[in-house]
């Protein structure tokens, strides 16, 4: 267990994450990096998803609460991971598994920082794996 | 020509077209399944007799009295169609549905529970040991001092008795079989089951794998669609129990949980008119997988919550939201219960 290193995906909002970076150089570094325009884009289906196609973890990235280009995209969003969160716990998945920062940084060097912090979060989870015990059928 | 509107003459063609002594054979069968899909087979009424005219009926345990060994006896593929209702739990109901996968040309999942798991795979929230548990140990009503709990195999003065295996899950139909067709609903109107036994008849079947109902979600057909305010907006969210819900008002405006938005439509809003908001039977509209976690999205985008913490106490007012979410579709979610244990 202490070799595992989770999966994790990370969204983020071309609008506040990244936008003066090398989007090449800092995609090396980061796994699974999807920039997107507004994290009011992901829908929940998205997140649900990811998980089923084997990550261990989702964090979106949005930008400040009131500064959304689309008006209230990142409120969307963050209103879609707390019921999110709530419907994963009768899952008996952790909530910490879905995380939203409504934040900016243009040179996205906190991304790869962020995605290490959550992966270290998830590590002490353990894999999201799929454990309904397939019984018969 | 449909089928309420057959007569003698086209019923005579049919007849002449199947030659008479051989007449498509047609398998009604129940799963895990509480008989309303079987019911709602005799609710096509007269229909059902120029129906029963026209086919020949192999299988039906609800209503007539077939034994399992003569569809064994049957030839592969000699039933033109199974019409399978009910989930699968149990090694009786996935033998069941094997054999008649293997005896029929075409298989229809009929009704939420073949379809999508049903209400019975809302067992999937909980393990199997934690449901014996409950029910042969644990339950308030239960008197178990030996702790007995059913065996598939037990010897009884030298005899071994069994009993079908309980699985760990629920599975819907096409998680077992191979399925051509879906007909969802709890249970499927009669006019869809008209419907689709007139297509199969009469050669008239849509791409393997379709639903035989309509593709828009409820609320495109919702009698009180024209109630919803242009941007709806609720602030908190009630349980239909909680308030006595205006029956000609969109619910959601109401803020009550309907799955309009989310669910395909078809049902003939049974539950609408009688002031209930939608639970989702028909399951996912059309081209949605997961209609729980899309309706996740749907909902987050009502809720008018100033800032983080405002949509925190909404958000820990709802009851059991997962519950609400897959009542009839749990086992086909996209979302797999954890074991504690990992």
């Amino acid at each position: 267990m202490s070799e595992y290193e989770p999966k994790l995906v990370c969204f983020s909002c071309k609008f506040g994450w990244g936008y003066l970076s090398d989007e090449d150089a800092l995609s090396r570094q980061i796994k699974n990096w999807i920039p997107i325009i507004c994290s009011g884009k992901i829908d929940a289906t998205h997140v649900v998803d990811a998980f089923k196609k084997g990550a261990d973890g989702v964090l979106i990235l949005g930008c400040p609460e009131g500064e959304c280009h689309y008006q209230d995209g990142n409120f969307e969003a963050m209103k879609r991971v707390h019921l999110l969160q709530k419907v994963l716990g009768a899952f008996g998945i952790e909530e910490e598994r879905v995380r939203i920062e409504l934040s900016i940084d243009p040179e996205g060097k906190r991304i790869p920082q962020l995605v290490k912090e959550m992966s270290d979060d998830i590590k002490k989870l353990g894999p999201l794996g799929n454990s309904e015990i397939e019984g018969g059928a | 020509m449909t089928l309420k509107n057959w007569g003698r003459w086209e019923i005579a063609k049919l007849r002449e077209v199947h030659k008479m002594a051989n007449k498509p054979k047609v398998a009604i069968c129940w799963l895990g399944s509480c008989g309303g899909c079987d019911e709602t087979v005799v609710d096509l009424n007269e229909a059902l007799l120029q129906v029963a005219d026209a086919i020949d009926i192999v299988i039906w345990p609800v209503a007539m009295d077939f034994k399992y060994h003569h569809i064994e006896e049957m030839k592969d593929g000699e039933i033109l169609l199974s019409i399978i209702n009910g989930h699968v739990r149990n090694s009786e109901q996935e033998e069941i549905a094997k054999l008649l996968r293997r005896k029929s040309q075409l298989v229809l999942a009929f009704g939420a529970c073949a379809c999508f798991g049903g209400t019975p795979g809302l067992a999937n929230f909980r393990t199997k040991e934690d449901i014996f548990n409950w029910v042969y140990r644990d339950a308030p009503t239960v008197v178990n001092p030996n702790g007995i709990y059913p065996q598939p195999k037990v010897q009884i003065d030298g005899n071994e008795l069994t009993l079908p295996e309980f699985y760990e899950r629920v599975y819907a139909l096409n998680q077992v079989i191979d399925v051509d067709f879906y007909l969802p609903g709890c249970p499927p109107p009669p006019d869809l089951v008209a419907n689709a036994i007139n297509a199969v008849l009469e050669d008239k079947l849509p791409r393997k794998g379709s639903t035989l109902a309509p593709h828009k979600p409820l609320c495109d057909t919702c009698p009180r669609n024209g109630t919803k305010p242009e941007r709806l907006a609720i602030k908190d969210i009630k349980r239909v129990h909680e308030v006595e819900a205006d029956p000609n008002t969109c619910f959601l405006a109401q803020g009550i949980l309907c799955l309009g938005p989310a669910i395909r439509t078809g049902c003939g809003e049974a539950c609408i008119n009688i002031n209930i908001p939608c639970r989702g039977c028909f399951g996912p509209v059309e081209g949605v997988a997961d209609c729980g976690a899309k309706f996740v999205s749907s909902l987050a985008s009502i809720l008018d919550a100033e800032g983080e913490r405002e949509v925190k106490e909404v958000v820990d007012t709802i009851d059991d939201l997962a519950g609400y979410l897959y009542r009839f579709t749990l086992p086909i979610s996209n979302l797999k219960r954890r074991n504690k244990d990992g």
